[in-house]
């Protein structure tokens, strides 16, 4: 256990991550259920990310450009990432829940930006987490979510009350923390899921399959993926790590999302034009009310692929979210999940 | 000649398919993949010789010593009553009905029918392919470099012709014949004309033996290009080769090697097409002409059922929509605009693609969320909202109409490499303004209704590669080019999709002299029509070598080794997997309905691959002009008798290419990629 460790005296050499995480967090004891709790908030987080992103990619006209380009692949890393938090969470014996997400005001679950050092609210404003076309309130949001831990990172706040962070690598660096300590909890191999090894032919493995000290590996391997692939390493501008980045699809895979975000930012793109509520009539609401519909099913469908149960139609349900987005925007409407 | 009355030949092109036995099957006369009336075989499946319609089973594929079975392309005459002379002909006409030797309806005897049909081979004499340019390498009065240029001369020169060209010259046959009749150099060349069949006792014949007296020929002489017969009711059938080919011998004895996929210099092959004419000769003494046809001998189906998202077909009908006038109610093309207020047909203009796309399964290693994605496409009928599908807007379909989609990749459909010099593949103009009309709930259940003769025509060019000229597998680029078709045909009342075919005199044929020049090439504004050899020989030589690269590509392939695609350089997609089976599913293998792992169509010994940009082919190419008839064939479950299996499985049949044991180049989950250039990472 990695609490059994004393505490440094004077300059510690950082040889492992698992060093890194433990003299950079306060020392501190969590429980299984703390740490479900952020297994939880982890999905929460990733799954959030998707709608919102997805409607700004499809709210796009041209599907050549760049910022088309850049955020489908960011879109299709944040499924990765709901897939490896899923992973982590049924190791430790969770099955995660796919709540409708909210998507209010600026508000972004688990994330308060205003903890950051240095603040990057004042960079990236203005911003809105409410679902709309890929503008300016929305790119701001995207980067801000994607924010690299831009200082040596200071150790989160972990106590059990803590339910937000300055940024997603601290969130990530509180779980491999809370990970660490419950190794005894760890069980690989429980309603794995893996439907994107062969799009990360150099990663040694998107699952846990194994418990102990070579599972905590795995775990730490998984969430390395999503930190780097999302903000990259602690300071932005530099390649991530070639084993994470996707080789197949991706546009731009040594760049991180937060990276590609700014790219889009510089230029935005044309969007539709969206038509006023106050033109439009309850009856014409057709693509919304498919897209609810078929998103429900989609999130019915994910807790069971995640729990070790048959998804039925969980493919098709996926693919033809993605295209009522589309339909939304394309019929001028803004897309709706709740 | 009865006014009221033409007689015009059925499919339009029609394909005799190779094989290396003396026996053979007929064509398919149902679409490929399509459902049909009261049975759950879906259409593509090649006909029983001497039955008009009963499908083939697994069992018909090779004859009794495994040699595979040849394609015999069936031919028909029919008759179309004008119900108004002084009113041009429409598309689709609907009308039609076939006649052979007897009581024609119009009251007058058909006594006899002279059917004539001359095949050549011009492949080692035409001009190269050029993967990055196509068509385009025919443009602004320019043309590639002409294969075999060590044989000096343009396409044109004598000696070129007498070198490189293969040419029986025509033959002829007769409804009531009982003989079939060969290409070859032994028997001599005929003709119809009038009501007789004319000997060509002088007819310029060239065959690779005769201008070279050591050929190495590794599957026999490269002696004929296939035979004509006729059935009990006199219809044509044509027989292509035995899929043989012929390469010049070196100074040192040494057969010249096969260098490359497409442009083999010092090699023939035995594929090749032509004219199909028709005298009909009637009881009074007077005869007429059909409307005549044209027959394309080329590679085998290995798997029929398995329909091309872009077929011939569709690559025909987009040219004559948009540049012929084929439906002025569909397409404008003084202003170049489809019709908004068209409405097609679900059943014949939308489903297709739909059926295309759930097929590739069976013959590429699509993942698993691309077979449930392709499923859901399936199952979308005629009644469904097409907002509440999984193609609503279309968000998947890569459209034709914005040129820089066609280097964006997934989950852009279709996912196949492209036409030259474009990464990716899209459908036709036509076919994506039949899906937009379809997403804004434009569409009907069904359309008017083809006649006999233009369901011929429909299903015959369905049955083919589309889309992907480069060059292609039984037809390339010129299928789109008007040049090549009779362009008169509503006065004429030729009906559509009929090659135009050059006017031979073979009165003239001398011994000394080629009969045949270098024929039509595209975009120089040549309108004379076709000769023998004319479509054929913009394919590979051999056909062979081709048809084992094209398996798996990075699409850079197509574009200079540029990398244009949105993706990793070296991802790989497929070429043709709907015409060309990259991973199949064996028979065999399959146990209590349970699909076993899916093997490469082409395996087993010298296919080991160390870099699985060249996964699933013969690593030498010698040994794909010597192998090519052992791959197996895919064909739906319901032609396996006796066995059981679900109707909606496509398996593979009658593969002689054998694995023993756990195979060493197992098929990888897509996505997979190239090795990378040396000294970088993937």
């Amino acid at each position: 256990m990695i609490e059994s460790r004393p505490p440094p005296n004077g300059p510690v050499l950082l040889t492992s991550r698992k060093d890194y995480i433990y003299y950079t967090m306060k020392i501190d004891k969590w429980t299984l259920p703390h740490l479900k709790q952020h297994l939880q908030f982890a999905i929460d987080l990733e799954f959030w990310t998707i709608p919102f992103y997805m409607s700004a990619l499809y709210s796009i006209v041209d599907r050549t450009s760049d910022a088309f380009q850049f955020v489908q692949s960011v879109v299709n890393q944040e499924m990765l990432h709901v897939q490896l938090a899923a992973n982590i969470a049924n190791a430790y014996g969770m099955s995660p829940t796919f709540a409708a997400p909210v998507y209010e005001g600026k508000k972004i679950p688990h994330l308060d930006f205003k903890l950051d050092d240095p603040d990057p609210v004042r960079r990236f404003s203005p911003f809105s987490a409410e679902i709309g076309p890929m503008d300016q309130e929305r790119i701001n949001a995207m980067c801000l979510i994607e924010y690299p831990e831009w200082k040596s990172p200071e150790p989160p706040d972990l106590s059990d009350t803590v339910t937000e962070y300055p940024n997603i690598g601290a969130f990530y660096r509180a779980i491999a923390f809370g990970a660490t300590q419950l190794t005894e909890d760890l069980n690989g191999g429980v309603n794995q899921v893996d439907l994107f090894s062969a799009y990360y032919r150099n990663l040694p493995s998107l699952t846990v399959t194994d418990r102990g000290e070579a599972g905590l590996n795995q775990v730490d391997l998984l969430i390395q993926a999503i930190t780097e692939q999302g903000e990259g390493i602690s300071r932005a501008r530099e390649d991530i790590v070639y084993s994470f980045q996707n080789t197949a699809t991706d546009p731009a895979p040594q760049l991180s999302h937060f990276e590609k975000f700014i790219k889009v930012r510089r230029k935005l793109p044309e969007t539709y034009p969206v038509t006023p509520l106050s033109e439009l009539s309850q009856s014409s609401f057709g693509p919304v009310l498919i897209l609810r519909e078929n998103f429900a099913a989609l999130r019915a469908a994910l807790e069971k692929l995640f729990s070790g149960k048959n998804p039925g139609d969980f493919f098709r349900l996926m693919v033809t979210v993605g295209a009522d987005i589309q339909n939304c925007w394309t019929e001028g409407f803004t897309p709706r999940f709740d | 000649m009865n006014t009221n009355t033409v007689f015009r030949i059925h499919p339009t092109i029609n394909f005799a398919r190779l094989g290396t036995s003396d026996e053979f099957y007929l064509s398919p006369e149902t679409s490929a993949g399509l459902p049909l009336p009261d049975t759950t075989t879906t259409g593509g499946l090649p006909i029983k010789p001497g039955t008009e319609s009963e499908f083939i089973d697994s069992g018909d594929l090779r004859d009794a010593d495994g040699a595979l079975k040849r394609q015999g392309a069936r031919f028909r005459l029919f008759a179309y009553d004008i119900v108004d002379v002084a009113s041009p002909d429409n598309y689709p006409n609907g009308g039609g009905v076939e006649v052979v030797p007897g009581p024609l309806p119009d009251g007058r005897v058909l006594q006899e029918i002279i059917w004539t049909v001359h095949l050549a081979n011009k492949k080692s004499g035409a001009y190269n392919v050029v993967p990055s340019r196509g068509v385009k390498a025919f443009a602004d009065g320019k043309v590639p470099q002409l294969r075999n240029p060590s044989v000096y001369g343009d396409a044109d020169a004598k000696a070129r012709l007498q070198t490189l060209m293969i040419d029986p010259g025509p033959r002829a046959i007769a409804a009531s014949s009982t003989q079939p009749i060969a290409f070859n150099a032994k028997t001599t060349p005929s003709y119809g004309d009038g009501d007789k069949i004319v000997q060509l006792l002088d007819y310029p014949v060239t065959f690779p033996a005769a201008v070279y007296s050591q050929l190495y020929q590794p599957s026999g002489p490269l002696d004929s290009l296939g035979e004509l017969l006729v059935d009990d009711k006199g219809r044509l059938v044509v027989l292509p080769g035995k899929g043989r080919t012929a390469a010049i011998i070196d100074e040192y004895d040494v057969p010249v090697p096969l260098t490359g996929d497409l442009n083999n210099s010092g090699w023939f092959d035995d594929a090749s097409d032509g004219p199909v004419s028709a005298i009909l000769v009637f009881d009074d003494g007077t005869t007429e002409q059909a409307f005549g046809a044209w027959v394309v001998c080329c590679d085998p189906a290995f798997a029929p059922q398995i329909r091309n998202v872009v077929s011939i077909w569709d690559d025909v009908y987009d040219a004559w929509v948009r540049e012929l006038d084929l439906q002025p109610d569909l397409y404008n093309r003084t202003t170049q605009q489809f019709n908004p207020d068209f409405q097609p047909a679900f059943d014949s203009m939308i489903r297709p693609i739909f059926r295309a796309s759930a097929l590739q399964r069976w013959t590429a290693n699509l993942p698993e969320l691309a077979v449930k994605a392709h499923e859901a496409v399936d199952a979308i009928d005629g009644e469904d909202d097409p907002s509440k599908t999984v193609m609503a807007g279309l968000n998947y379909i890569r459209n034709p109409n914005i040129p820089g989609e066609t280097n964006v990749g997934v989950p852009l459909m279709p996912l196949s490499v492209g036409d030259a010099g474009l990464a990716f593949l899209t459908v036709t103009k036509t076919q994506y303004f039949f899906l937009e009309q379809w997403s804004r709930l434009k569409f009907t259940p069904d359309g008017p209704a083809l006649g006999p003769g233009e369901q011929l025509d429909f299903a015959s060019l369905s049955n083919c590669l589309g889309g992907r000229y480069v060059p292609g597998i039984e037809l390339s680029y010129p299928v789109r080019e008007p040049d090549i078709y009779i362009t008169d045909w509503r006065e004429s009342r030729s009906g559509p999709f009929r090659i135009k075919h050059q006017k031979l005199d073979y009165a003239k044929a001398t011994k000394h002299e080629p009969f045949l020049s270098g024929g039509w090439i595209p975009l120089h504004n040549q309108t004379d029509g076709l000769q023998p050899g004319d479509l054929s020989k913009f394919m590979a030589v051999p056909w062979q070598t081709d048809y084992n690269s094209c398996s798996i590509h990075q699409t850079s392939i197509n574009t200079d080794g540029v990398n244009t695609s949105t993706g990793t350089p070296t991802m790989l997609y497929w070429s043709w997997p709907a015409q060309r089976p990259d991973a199949v599913y064996v028979a065999d293998d399959v146990i209590n309905n349970v699909l076993p792992a899916q093997q490469w169509s082409i395996r087993g010994a010298g296919t080991f691959a160390d870099n699985p940009a060249t996964a699933a082919t013969f690593q030498d190419p010698l040994q794909c002009v010597t192998q090519w008839d052992r791959i197996g064939i895919v064909l739906q479950s319901t032609a396996f008798p006796g066995r059981g299996f679900v109707p909606e499985y496509y398996l593979e049949a009658k593969s002689r290419l054998k694995v023993t044991g756990i195979p060493t180049n197992p098929v990888l989950e897509w996505p997979f990629n190239a090795n990378p250039p040396k000294g970088k990472k993937l």
